[in-house]
This record gives structure tokens, sequence and C-alpha cells, in this order.
């Protein structure tokens, strides 16, 4: 099989800018709000770097901004939690498969994670059960992960219910890490509910959805569910009543889902192909960056910054 | 009820299974687009009613799929009824050979009186009449006008009855009287030729009553036997009346005798009535005898009945193609 890594950075230098690149490590560098106050170096600017960590007396003296690296933030553990029940080997909006733009969005991050030197680690699997890779890195290392990914997401795989996953990475990761879920428009019920709410005060938690195959499309096809491989006529899709019902149900679905990530205080992303997933990750960390300092996110970075002190 | 081709019915199942059989296997192969969280539309009302919609089509479709082939394999069958039936003896043609010689007049009186009446009834048969005593006159020939030989039935009664002289005419200066050959041979002459050709007048059976004392006065140019000779080829069966049967003896050549020879050997049969009130009743009874030989054998009549599956597959193609535009949809 070709490298999945090399596939996600092809497309990953295809759809973003060089400066957008450069932003996108910027932001990702700012994930953590916790810092030490072990200064490590200096180093140049990098657009998206928080503005309070330039150190403007060495701006100054030397005529270009420049920011204090701290020794916390320099190797961080990213944890990757992923659906790979088959839920993910359906139809995204786009029309690849949902899995595939799941290895695209993870391929990012772990590459932004490696080129950061932090460790990536993978949590994966079906509401049956969860496997783990231990942290490490390296870009061998990444390219297992996603291999994994892309193996273990199959049509005849286990159900999908990333509230399995969400439960051990609870139980088995103690130390504070960066944890990124990647999953489909799950609609978390009160348990998920939960579990996040946990997991948001001992990590950092991000949320990136790989958006569903639209249902009642303008264009229907015939379809089947995965989940019990029933069938949906084209003709039954494609009828305006059931398209207007379905949409004004989806609207009202994504609403709860914002205003419940909204509520938890965890940032989420969307995108609906592999192309979108640059843009989307950039905006995911751009808002999680930007979130409001009451979320329990902060509180857990003063912890985290005792911690790493 | 009975199919013609019954084969055809094993046939067409055949044909639907292995139908069957390759969509099931088409199906197999059949990509549809793997969705997930279907039930986020499926669980709609508006889709579970679309679905039961949807449903009852397709059932309707699939209903009137199997009714349509299974009529249309019934009709394919030929389903044919199969009768027999005797046919009636409606194309009959009777010419009354009357001998007008003074003697037989009640007779003639009584059988024109019989056939008056009887062609009321016909439907179907033609009836013609030739008189002769020296001469044969054929006083209306063959016809199935029923109102004009009622008619010429009821002058020639008239005739009988009152005498009148005048009416036979026609039948004398011949060569003697009462030339019961000629007279015979003139009524089977009567006969359209196209009979013996083998026509469309071929099919039509022949008799001829023969009302006679066969006392012949006179030199004839056919005798009785003679006469007779040229019925046969024409599948003519003679009818023989002889009111005035006085043979003596057993002897063959006696008058009485010899008529009753050329009509038996005719097919026919010979009466001889005491009186003329006997006469209807002989007619009737000859009426009866001709149509129970001529009842022809039963026939077996095949006829194909396609009307109901060929209803029920244009109702079902209806009802069809209504459902699979509903499902279409």
């Amino acid at each position: 099989m070709a490298s999945l890594l090399k596939r996600v950075q092809s497309k990953m230098f295809i759809f973003a800018h060089r400066k957008t690149l450069g932003l996108l490590d910027g932001e990702y560098g700012s994930v953590f709000k916790g810092r030490s106050l072990d200064f490590d170096e200096l180093r140049a600017y990098t657009p998206g770097d928080e503005v309070r960590d330039i150190d403007w007396k060495a701006t100054a003296r030397h005529g270009s901004p420049l920011v204090k690296r701290y020794v916390a933030i320099r190797r961080q553990t990213v944890l990757l939690v992923t659906d790979t029940g088959r839920n993910m080997s359906a139809l995204a909006v786009s029309g690849e498969a949902k899995r595939d733009i799941a290895v695209q969005a993870l391929g990012v991050l772990g590459y932004l994670a490696h080129r950061h030197g932090d460790v990536v680690g993978l949590v994966h699997g079906t509401a049956v059960g969860s496997s783990t890779i231990p942290p490490r890195s390296g870009e061998d290392h990444l390219e297992r992960l996603l291999q994994e990914v892309h193996r273990s997401t199959t049509l005849d795989g286990g159900p999908s219910g990333i509230g399995r996953q969400l439960d051990d990475v609870l139980r088995t990761f103690k130390r504070r890490m960066l944890v990124v879920v990647v999953a489909d428009e799950v609609m978390p019920d009160a348990g998920t509910e939960l579990l996040l709410r946990r997991l948001q005060a001992r990590h950092e938690l991000l949320w990136f959805t790989v958006r569903d195959a639209e249902l009642a499309a303008s264009n229907p096809a015939d379809a089947f569910d995965v989940a019990d491989g029933s069938g949906i006529p084209a003709a039954l899709a494609g009828n305006a009543a059931v398209r207007a019902a379905y949409h004004q149900a989806s609207r009202e679905r994504e609403q709860r889902r914002q205003d419940l990530f909204r509520r938890l205080g965890i940032a989420e992303g969307r995108a609906g192909s592999s192309t979108e997933v640059v843009a989307a990750l950039f905006a995911m960390l751009e808002r999680h960056r930007s979130r409001p300092p009451h979320s329990t996110g902060g509180r857990a970075a003063g912890r985290g910054q005792q911690r790493a002190g | 009820m009975e199919l013609t081709f019954w084969w055809v019915l094993p046939l067409a199942a055949a044909a639907v299974a292995l139908a069957f059989f390759l969509a099931a296997r088409r199906r197999s192969t059949h990509d549809a687009r793997p969705v997930a969280h279907g039930e986020r539309l499926t669980a709609l009302p508006e889709y579970r009613r679309a679905l039961r919609r949807h449903r009852r089509w397709l059932a309707a479709a699939v209903a009137s799929g199997f009714l349509f082939i299974a009529a249309t394999a019934l009709a394919a069958a030929r389903p044919a009824e199969r009768t027999t039936t005797q046919p009636e003896l409606r194309n009959r043609d009777i010419i009354l050979c009357l001998d007008v010689s003074g003697s037989m007049a009640s007779t003639d009186a009584a059988i024109t009186a019989v056939f008056e009446k009887l062609a009321k009834e016909f439907d179907g048969e033609r009836i013609g009449m030739v008189m002769f005593d020296s001469r044969a006159v054929q006083l209306f020939p063959l016809s199935d006008d029923y109102d004009y030989i009622a008619q010429e039935l009821a002058t020639a009664r008239k005739a009988f009855d009152d005498g009148g002289d005048s009416f036979f005419s026609g039948t004398w200066g011949g060569s003697g009287t009462s030339l019961i050959g000629d007279g015979l041979a003139g009524c089977i002459r009567s006969f359209p030729a196209a009979a013996a050709a083998g026509g469309e007048d071929s099919k039509r059976s022949r008799s001829i009553i023969l009302a006679t004392d066969n006392y012949v006065s006179g030199a004839p140019i056919f005798t009785l036997e003679q006469a007779a000779q040229l019925a046969k080829p024409r599948n003519i069966r003679i009818h023989a009346l002889n009111p005035g049967d006085l043979d003596y003896g057993g002897r063959k050549d006696q008058p009485g005798a010899r008529l009753r020879a050329v009509a038996e050997a005719s097919g026919g049969s010979y009466f001889a009535p005491d009186s003329p009130e006997a006469v209807p009743g002989i007619v009737q009874k000859v009426q009866e005898g001709e149509a129970t030989a001529l009842k022809g054998a039963p026939q077996l009549i095949v006829s194909d009945r396609p009307e109901l599956p060929l209803l029920a597959a244009l109702f079902a193609a209806a009802v069809l193609l209504v459902a699979a535009w509903r499902i279409e949809r």
C-alpha cells in the first residue's frame, strides 16, 4: 500500500499555502495554554503565535519579533482518538469514504505534531472495543497509525460507538495531553457528554467532525445503512416532503450539536471532504485558542501549569 | 375449459423462476451507497409515510406483474372451450313433386296444406314445387322466400280443392297422361345444377316428396326407375306418398311395389295413406325422419376463449404502469 502519510502530505501541500502551513504550525504550537516558566529559547515569531508570548524587549533589540519558548511546551503528547467502526467506512458529504477524510485529518495533525517534536498515540475502535497504539515519535510511527486506521475501518467492521474510545482514553491516560477526537456527526448522548466533560477537565480536547453524506440529496441514489444493511430507496430519499423534513431535522440536530460543544467548551472543526481538512483544522485550532477563558479548559490549564512546573 | 398449449404454463413458470434467480444474483452485486446514521432519515414520520406508500405501490406492482405474467401465459396457452353440437338441419332443399292427375287432387291438397303451414316455421330450408301430369311444370323454384312460397302453396291448394283446370293446363299436352318417370325426372332436374358440381349447394341435403299413384298411361321418356337413377348421383332422397296403393299380390312389378322400391333405394321412405287426412301425419313423419337421418354426427367445436385472461392482463398492465410511474417518482 502506498504511503498514507505521503498522500496526506501531498494533499496538505496542495490545499495549503506555505504561509498557511506556517500559520497552522503556529496555531498548533499555541494549543497548550499551560506554560512553564522554564525559559528555553527565543525564536522568531511565527504568525499564529500568541501575541503575549512575544518578548518585546528582545524584539526591540533584535529588530524583528521574537517569541519566548518554554520547556513545558516542547514535548507534548498528542492522542488521536478516532472511530474505526463501520460508520466511518460510509460516505461523507463529498462522496469520499469518511475514513479517508479521517485519515487526512489525523495525518495532518500527526504531521504537525511530528514537526513540533511531539509524540503521537492512537486510540481507535468500535463500540465493541478499542485498541491503543502508545504515543511515539517519528514518521514511521505516524505512518503506522494511519495504516492502522485505514485498515481497520471496513464496512463489515464493528458498530461505531465513540463513547467506548472516550471511556478508554479516560481510563488509560492520566497524564495531561492533547486529545483530538476524529469522528462523524455523532450526536453525543448524556453518557458521552459526561465523558467529554471529564476528558475536557483532564486534557486539551478537540473534536474534529467528518460530515456525513446527505441522506436526502437533490440527486438521490439508492443507499444502504451500514449499521444494519437496510436499504434507502432513491425514490423515497428524493421525495420532496421527506427531503424538507430531513433538512429541517438536520439543521436542528446540527444546532444542538454546536450548542453542546459550545456548552462543553470544546472547539469543533468540520470537514466534508479531504480538501477542506486543512482549513477546517486551522479553524478548529483557532477556535480552541480563542475560546472563552471561563471554560473548563481554563481551569485544567492552571493545573497543567503546576504539573509542568 | 381446457388449454391447447398447456406446456406454455410450466415454460412461463420456469422463465419467472429464472428471472427471479438472475434478479437475486444481480442484487448481490448491486452497489448502493453506504451511508451512516440512516435512522436519521428513516425514523422521520415523513419517511415512514413515504415508505408505506412506496411499499403499497411495490406490492401493487409485484401483484400486477405476477397477474400480468400469469394472465398472458394463460392466454398464450390458448384456453379453449370444447363443445359438441348436433348441427340442426336447416340447410335442406325439398321439392314437392306432385302428380296432378285427377285421382291425386285430395292428397296434393293435403300435402300443400301441410307445407303451407310448415313454411311459416322454416328457417333456412328451401322449398320448390313441381307438378306433373304428362309434362312437368315448375310452379315455383327452390326458394326460401317463405311468404312467396306460402302464397303459391295457397294458390295451389285452392286449385287442388276446386279442381281449377286452368291452373294445371301446362301439365297437359304430352303423349299420354301421368308420365310419372318424366315428372320425377323433371323434379330431379329442378335442383340447381351447381349441386352436382360440388358448390355451395352441394352441402345441402336434398329430398323430393313425390305424391303419385304410379299409374302410368302413356309412353314416358323415362321410366320411374330411370328417373330414380338420375337422383342417385345427386344424393336426392325420394319420399313417396301413394294414396292409391291398390296392389294385389306381392309381385315386384305392381305399381305400388315399384314406387316403394324406388323410394327405398334412394334412401327415402314409402307411405300409402288411406285417406287425405293421414297425409299431414305422414309429412310430419317424413320431416322428422329427415331431421334425425340428417342430424349430422355430433360435431366437436373447439373455440378459443382468451377474453378473460386478456382482460386480466390488460388490467394488470394498467396497474403495473401506474405503479411503476408512482415508484419511479
